[in-house]
């Protein structure tokens, strides 16, 4: 069967070019190793917060001591994600202007200035006092994402603190409740799912290059006099692309779970994901080798798709999603026509919220029919440019 | 007996915008046989050839193998055909063996055979010992030789050859050439093949073909044995004489007078003549009266080359 000849080819080429199979295979756990180190290496983020406490410490009623300031700073450090790691990273400053030189460097992402009435403030609420308002001040640069995180927890902190120490009832209580697993899931594993399906995206230049070097190579012309077909060709190609798929998953996954990531759901599914989208990358890797004459311009064209599916599929980080129309309850955006959108559905359900194969079905439904449709679109324009009489 | 014909092209026409790369090209090749397309670079011979194996469509005409066209769809009859480009077009990272069951494969050879074939192949051409080399690995020559017998692997009965001799060492040479002949009288492990075969060396067409087209500008000149063809230039030998560039046309004169066929061509002039050893004296005799010295003086016989002039006025090479 010259399928199955083509994708022993196709195998053997790649064994004998060590460097492109290890780099293809090492480059979405690197991208692992790379989020796990931006989140601290603990799997989640910690802030870097900056406080200038100039509050003064009050005696109290009873004859005690009250420095609210450090009472706040100390809850502050005791915060900490479910594998207790600590949320912020709080450093004690005396000078704003060196503080705020540290935040245009990005070396924290907050610089609280806490005044010197504080305690004083909190103990007249304490004592039932008439409410009187203090400053706290927040700084920092409002482009920098770290700062509303970091503001937001330290507000929560706060608040907490001030809501334990005043008499008075809270007007609204807020519950939260997570969705599946999700309490429990670090930053970072909540990156992996994009990764996942990056490990998978990035076969489209190995995909269009194979085949473009059979093009520039001239090997196409003698395979072109030959009674093999396009199908036969790029679906052995293709068939060898797909093993290459599940090993970068499974490479992912075991980078990722030995930083500490564990899927939530079945990994078989995830990996089901991951074969049936690399069709459609595949399928579109054939569609950029229908439109090249040499690997470096098959690279070049490459990379339009790769910014689509990287950027606009939810794969680097996440996007709003416009619907177009709903069929069957499921909401259909623009970029659904882009497989990875709903790969990074279907892993997140998976392995973030533990999802089983009936809640992923529309999902691989959508997978397979663009997958069919990008594949048998790439083998028709490759026929047609490549494989036919001129 | 009647020669058959194996390929037949009828009115072959293609186009490269205003650039009309082969006109009307009517060839018939005889099963059996080694035939030359004889031409200058840019003559439209690899045009031809890329017609006639089906990887270019014409603009007009057809390719008949066995009586049927050849065409994008039917794969059977292209896969009568086997051909050796004149770039080397080989898989880099595939050992010679490898190469030669993969491409069988493609042509629905079963494995088994193709490596029967493959290595007979590579056993006749002298890389048995380079079986399990990577191609990238082999000198210039190998892997021409190596080039060569991926058209041979699906056995085909038109074994198309686009400048075989083009980079080949003397020994790999030598040793194609014979091949190549061997091939179409049954001597050697296959069925006797027919060969076309393009070159703008005349003495690679003189050596290997048993009927020579010439073409030019990608229009059939002539077509006929290289014997056939260099009879119409006359009988007897070909003296070319130097002389000096002012004197030639004198020269002309005094020795037109011994010998009726005579000619100039780049300060020499060229007498075509039986038994023109024997009239040597007398010639040199005639340029001395004429006041015309002669200087390096050769003899040959009719070649290709004198064909293609006479029909061009121009030299296969320029």
């Amino acid at each position: 069967m010259r399928l199955w000849s083509v994708f022993r080819k196709s195998a053997r080429e790649q064994k004998r070019d060590l460097m492109v199979l290890a780099l293809s295979l090492a480059f979405a756990p690197l991208f692992v190793v790379l989020y796990w180190m931006m989140t601290g290496g603990t799997g989640s983020t910690t802030y870097g917060v900056l406080v200038i406490n100039d509050d003064v410490s009050v005696m109290q009623a009873n004859g005690s001591t009250l420095s609210a300031g450090e009472d706040i700073l100390e809850a502050m450090r005791g915060l900490t994600y479910k594998n207790g790691s600590p949320l912020l990273r709080v450093s004690r400053v005396t000078d704003r202007a060196e503080a705020e030189a540290q935040l245009r460097n990005r070396g924290a992402a907050i610089l609280i200035i806490i005044p010197p009435d504080f305690s004083r403030i909190i103990r007249s609420t304490l004592e039932g006092g008439e409410p009187i308002t203090t400053l706290v001040t927040f700084v920092g640069d409002l482009t920098n994402p770290y700062y509303t995180l970091a503001a937001v927890t330290t507000m929560t902190v706060a608040d907490q603190y001030i809501q334990a120490a005043s008499p008075r009832p809270r007007l609204v209580e807020m519950i939260e409740i997570p969705l599946g697993a999700s309490a429990a899931r670090t930053e970072f594993e909540n990156y992996v799912p994009g990764l996942f399906v990056l490990s998978v995206i990035l076969l489209v230049f190995q995909a269009s290059m194979m085949v473009a070097r059979e093009i520039e190579g001239g090997t196409l012309r003698r395979l072109q006099l030959t009674r093999v077909t396009s199908f036969e060709l790029l679906g052995g190609i293709t068939a060898w692309l797909v093993v290459v798929a599940v090993a970068e998953v499974l490479v992912t996954f075991l980078t990722a779970w030995a930083c500490g990531f564990r899927s939530q759901g079945p990994l078989w599914i995830a990996v089901m994901v991951g074969i049936i989208t690399s069709f459609s990358i595949i399928g579109v890797g054939m569609i950029v080798a229908s439109f090249s004459k040499t690997v470096s311009q098959a690279f070049v064209i490459a990379n339009f798709p790769l910014g689509f599916f990287m950027f606009l599929t939810g794969a680097a980080f996440p996007l709003p999603r416009y619907t177009l129309l709903t069929i069957a309850g499921h909401a259909v955006g623009l970029t659904d026509i882009l497989p990875p959108t709903h790969a990074v559905v279907a892993l997140n359900k998976v392995l973030t919220l533990g999802a089983g194969l009936g809640d992923v079905a529309y999902e691989l439904g959508a997978l397979l029919i663009l997958s069919a449709m990008y594949f048998a679109m790439g083998v028709w324009l490759f026929k047609r440019t490549h494989m036919k009489a001129m | 007996m009647t020669a058959t014909t194996i390929l037949q092209t009828k009115n072959l026409t293609k186009r490269y915008g205003t650039l009309t790369a082969v006109e009307n090209l009517s060839l018939q090749v005889f099963e059996g046989q080694v035939f030359g397309l004889l031409g200058p670079n840019g003559a439209g011979k690899t045009t031809s050839i890329n017609m006639i194996c089906g990887l270019l469509k014409p603009d007009s005409g057809q390719v008949l193998i066995h009586g049927r066209p050849i065409n994008d769809h039917d794969a059977n009859i292209r896969a009568r055909v086997g051909v050796c480009p004149q770039n080397i077009v080989l898989w880099n990272t595939l050992t010679c063996l490898e190469q030669l069951e993969f491409i069988g494969e493609m042509y629905a050879v079963p494995r088994r055979v193709a490596r029967r074939r493959g290595e007979a192949l590579l056993e006749i051409m002298g890389l048995a010992d380079k079986r399990n080399k990577l191609a990238r690995t082999l000198s210039g020559g190998m892997q021409r030789r190596l080039n060569l017998i991926m058209a041979l692997v699906h056995d085909p009965d038109i074994l198309v050859l686009d400048e075989p001799e083009a980079g080949l060492d003397p020994q790999s040479r030598v040793l194609v050439r014979e091949y190549v002949q061997s091939l179409a009288r049954q001597a050697n492990t296959f069925r006797p093949k027919t060969v076309i075969l393009t070159t703008h060396n005349m003495d690679e067409a003189e050596r290997m073909a048993d009927r020579v087209a010439i073409i030019d500008h990608g229009k059939l000149l002539v077509v006929d044995t290289p014997e056939a063809l260099k009879r119409t230039m006359g009988e007897g030998d070909v003296l070319e004489i130097e002389v000096n560039g002012a004197s030639a046309e004198r020269g002309m004169a005094a020795v037109a007078l011994i010998v009726p066929e005579v000619s100039t061509r780049d300060h020499t002039l060229v007498i075509r003549a039986r038994g023109v050893v024997e009239m040597l004296p007398f010639i040199l005799d005639a340029l001395r009266g004429a006041d015309v010295h002669p200087g390096e003086v050769r003899l040959r016989a009719n070649t290709l080359e004198d064909v293609f002039i006479s029909l061009t006025g121009r030299r296969l090479r320029e």
